[in-house]
């Protein structure tokens, strides 16, 4: 209660004080700021945005789900470097070269000498067989790692392990056992790490919940790298102002997605930038009715009548702004697969929509239009359900242009909006029709991933059992003749052996379509190459450009220099 | 003291339901909270083999437990001040988040609905006694200002003053560029006096019509009472009849909902820090809920119903002193 008139006064005057003093030290702090960024022209602060949110926890334990980027490369080596963005041969990291054997049973693996971590001891082959088979990252195929001499580890298998080379070399993350070997199952993926122990080109200085900076590894094994002293990982929560900061030039690395590209430069931000489209979007079809699927689209002529009446030009230039790129119905990634694609397969899906064949289709399937457009059979309306992710704005808008072309082709498609939860339960259940979903892009120059996790039968469960980890078949999916030419595929190196294995794949999953291919999503990436030079470009994509790219993230940070 | 004891036990059933439903309601909701993390990762770009190995193993760990047993084990852990710990946030104890982000939002919001209050009630009082003079054309100005949404009058702030102009900062509490972290100095607190103008500026600009209109009402109907007649026939100074006659009457139910609006600043204005990028508590639950971390968004639930409750019954218990009237049982 307000006693009396002064105590009043006394108060308003203390709200008066408060608002001035914070009009002027706001005006000091801002001029504060300004100068400090600035200083020392080439060798300042890389500033990036990788997708951390705030508030940033220091977790530099690449075990953890929840690990900050800057472990997963500049800190973290794998034993080679795989590009994501072209057909290329691996990059040597610590591991020098490597062999399998002629069953693909044994990986021999030939490592780097004179690496030391960045606590000052020694890389040795123990090491890697320590990272190999510890309780966090042992693979259940792996039957034993061994050091047969100061350089050589020999990983053997219990059945040929070609197709895991990528997650054996590429991905697997090599740490320290004199740091790591004391630890439990739980605890390496609970533990924290604050001060990472890698081989990397960058060790971490400081957390704070808004950024966290790395500053340069003097003993990196590559001379004279890196030559940015100093990187600043920021957390941003919205695109938006991540895409100010990138205009006003605040940013100098990121990878996210901007519906005009060419607006950063014009507003004054970086000027680099390239797009390497990677993940298929796609339209999940619960396809099989033998696992207890429903809904017209079981049937294979909806699906194939569905796939003819889209118009993907029209999606790609309305709901992802032109910006994304053609897709493949063999799921071979345009460009960097192409060798992959059986001759006699459709190589692209069609760009326009095709109502007659669509028809033609259905017709020959035995529905018959009735009075209002609308295919039917059996007194059964070709009547189809389509999800989307609410807030995914590109997927809500590409559902509704579908529901408009489907319309045209006498299928009747209900696009709605669901939340991150129904989604999630009902492509992990199977309880849906048709919904709008990505799918990951393989990290190696070949489908096979895709082929198996995604489309064989192995990799399924019954409608309204949960998928297992690891199983991706969403569509529930299951053809004994893929399966067997998957397996194949797994079970030979030899590229002719492949090649037939992929063709007999790539014919029936371009006719029976348990997920409809829409497009290649945009994966875009802003790089400043005025102060800094080095980037992968269009013309030299050496890897994979994003900043959140785990593993090529640091190899692209170990490759840039400052200007001057 | 039947009254005290009436109110005491009344809240303390309040809190007992609150915190019940705070532990029912995030474990109605659908979804597998593991598939969802991961269909973020995938969303974003990339998710490394192994990573959902770890992810099942950290989230499915105790889902067998009959709903009883972790309504049980619930209780023991606030009651231990155990909150949990996070999962987008894996492995930070949730306690230690919503400690981090406390002192922002109290800071920012808390000055913020000080400076409106004053500020609306200053002027109600002077409107309100000035009345049917010029001063009045403030009413419709201010309750314009009240009516627009926040998050648009903070989204225009925002392209005005920190895109178009770079004359106010983006995002954070604090220079990000310049700091590592918070540190005891006087660049960086001018750093966060700077960073939170705006967003105090919004929260002023779409609160205080709201005091200066219930001010400004209370003050004109208070001075046509019969005591303020009494007091100018009297002669009294215009300046005592201003404050002590009719100002301290009239502000009572400003009074009282100045203690409920300080009560949610703890809730925080989710959408202005969120737009702001600001670190305080309205920002932690958005990300609480999009990642599905019943842990992060159970403890922020409690410490903002805790928060209102004790408000609400401090303004209770002081109404008993202030105004007797609502102690007798009518």
């Amino acid at each position: 209660m307000i006693r009396s008139t002064a105590r009043k006064r006394l108060l308003t005057a203390v709200a008066l004080v408060t608002g001035v003093t914070l009009m002027a030290t706001g005006c000091s702090g801002a001029g504060g700021g300004e100068g400090e960024g600035t200083e020392g022209g080439g060798g300042r602060v890389l500033n990036v945005w990788a997708g951390s949110q705030t508030p940033i926890v220091a977790n530099f334990n690449p075990f953890a789900p929840t690990v900050l980027h800057g472990a997963l490369g500049p800190v973290y080596e794998t034993l080679f470097v795989y590009n994501k963005a072209e057909a290329s041969e691996p990059t040597p990291m610590l591991g020098e070269s490597f062999e399998w054997n002629e069953d693909g049973t044994q990986l021999t693996v030939t490592l780097r000498e004179g690496v030391t971590w960045n606590d000052g001891e020694e890389f040795t082959a123990d090491d890697v067989v320590f990272s190999f088979t510890n309780e966090a990252s042992k693979p259940t195929y792996l039957v034993s790692a061994e050091a047969t001499d100061a350089t050589t580890v020999v990983l053997t298998f219990d059945g040929p392990q070609y197709t895991n080379e990528f997650a054996l070399l590429g991905a697997s993350w090599m740490i320290p056992e004199h740091v790591w070997s004391g630890k439990s199952a739980e605890e390496m993926t609970t533990w924290t790490n604050e001060e990472p122990v890698g081989t990397g080109p960058y060790t971490v200085k400081t957390t704070s919940d808004a950024a966290y900076t790395l500053v340069a590894n003097e003993s990196y094994w590559q001379d004279g790298k890196p030559a940015v002293k100093e990187v600043r990982y920021l957390g941003i929560d919205a695109n938006q102002s991540a895409e100010d900061l990138l205009k006003s030039g605040d940013l100098d690395w990121t990878g996210m997605f901007v519906p005009d590209p060419d607006g950063i430069a014009a507003a004054g931000g970086p000027a680099g930038y390239v797009n390497t489209p990677q993940d298929p979007t796609v339209l999940y079809t619960c396809a099989n009715a033998d696992l207890g699927c429903a809904g017209p689209q079981t049937d294979v002529a909806v699906r194939q009548a569905l796939n003819l009446a889209i118009d993907r030009g029209t999606i790609n230039d309305k709901a992802f702004v032109g910006l994304a790129a053609t897709i493949s119905p063999t799921y071979a990634l345009l460009g960097r697969d192409d060798q992959w694609i059986a001759p006699d397969v459709e190589k692209e899906s069609p760009q326009s929509a095709d109502a007659d064949a669509a028809a033609a289709v259905l017709e020959d399937a035995g529905y018959t239009r009735g009075a209002d457009g609308i295919f039917e059979k059996d007194g059964q309306k070709v009547e189809l359900t389509l999800t989307s992710v609410d807030g995914w704005t590109d997927y809500n808008d590409a559902a509704k242009l579908i529901e408009e072309q489907a319309k045209a082709a006498g299928i009747a498609v209900t696009a709605s909006t669901v939340s991150w939860q129904e989604f999630s339960d009902s492509r992990q259940s199977g309880n849906y029709q048709l919904v709008m979903g990505g799918m990951i892009g393989t990290s190696v120059a070949d489908p096979f991933q895709i082929y198996r996790d995604w489309f064989s039968g192995d990799y399924t469960q019954a409608v309204g059992t949960q998928l297992e980890p690891g199983e991706w078949n969403f569509s529930r999916y299951a053809n004994p003749v893929v399966d067997e030419a998957v397996q194949a595929a797994a079970a030979t190196n030899d590229e002719s052996a492949k090649k037939a294995a992929y063709a007999t794949i790539q014919t029936e999953i371009t006719r029976d379509l348990p997920y409809i291919p829409l497009v290649i999503n945009a994966t875009q990436t802003f790089f400043n190459d005025t102060d800094y030079t080095g980037w992968p470009t269009e013309d030299d994509l050496y890897a994979f450009p994003p900043s959140w790219g785990s593993v090529s993230a640091g190899y692209v940070l170990g490759n840039l220099t400052p200007t001057e | 003291m039947k009254y005290y004891a009436r109110r005491i036990a009344f809240y303390a059933f309040t809190l007992w339901a609150t915190i019940s439903l705070n532990f029912l309601i995030p474990r109605l909701m659908p979804g597998d909270p593991a598939d969802i993390m991961l269909a973020k990762m995938a969303r974003n770009g990339e998710v490394a083999p192994g990573v959902e190995k770890t992810i099942r193993l950290l989230l499915g760990a105790d889902t067998d437990q009959s709903m009883w047993d972790q309504y049980v084990a619930y209780w023991g852990n606030i009651l231990r001040g155990d909150l949990g710990v996070s999962v987008t946030k894996f492995p930070t104890p949730v306690t230690e988040l919503i400690g981090a982000a406390l002192p922002w939002s109290i800071g920012l919001l808390g000055l913020a609905t000080i400076i409106s209050f004053v500020l609306g009630v200053g002027i109600g009082a002077i409107v309100g006694w000035r009345r049917g003079t010029w001063v009045d054309h403030l009413i419709p100005a201010s309750t314009l200002l009240q009516s627009l949404p926040y998050f648009w009058v903070a989204l225009v702030l925002v392209y005005v003053m920190s895109v178009n102009n770079s004359w106010f900062p983006r995002i954070g509490g604090y220079d990000v560029f310049t700091f590592d972290g918070p540190e005891l100095t006087w660049a960086f607190v001018g750093s966060v006096v700077y960073h939170g103008f705006l967003p105090a500026l919004v929260v002023v600009i779409s609160s205080f019509g709201g005091w200066l209109l219930g001010m400004r009402n209370m003050m004109v109907s208070t001075l046509s009472e019969d005591y303020v007649t009494t007091a100018e026939a009297k002669g009294l100074r215009t300046s005592r009849i201003f404050m002590t006659y009719a100002v301290r009457n009239a502000a009572l139910p400003s009074i009282a909902g100045f203690g409920i609006a300080l009560a949610f600043v703890v809730a925080g204005a989710i959408i202005m820090e969120q737009v702001f990028s600001y670190p305080g508590l309205g920002k932690l639950m958005i990300t609480a809920v999009q990642g599905n971390d019943f842990a992060l968004m159970q403890g922020l639930f409690l410490v903002i119903t805790i928060t209102v409750l004790v408000a609400t019954f401090l303004m209770d218990v002081v109404y008993g002193f202030i105004d007797p009237r609502t102690r007798s049982n009518g």
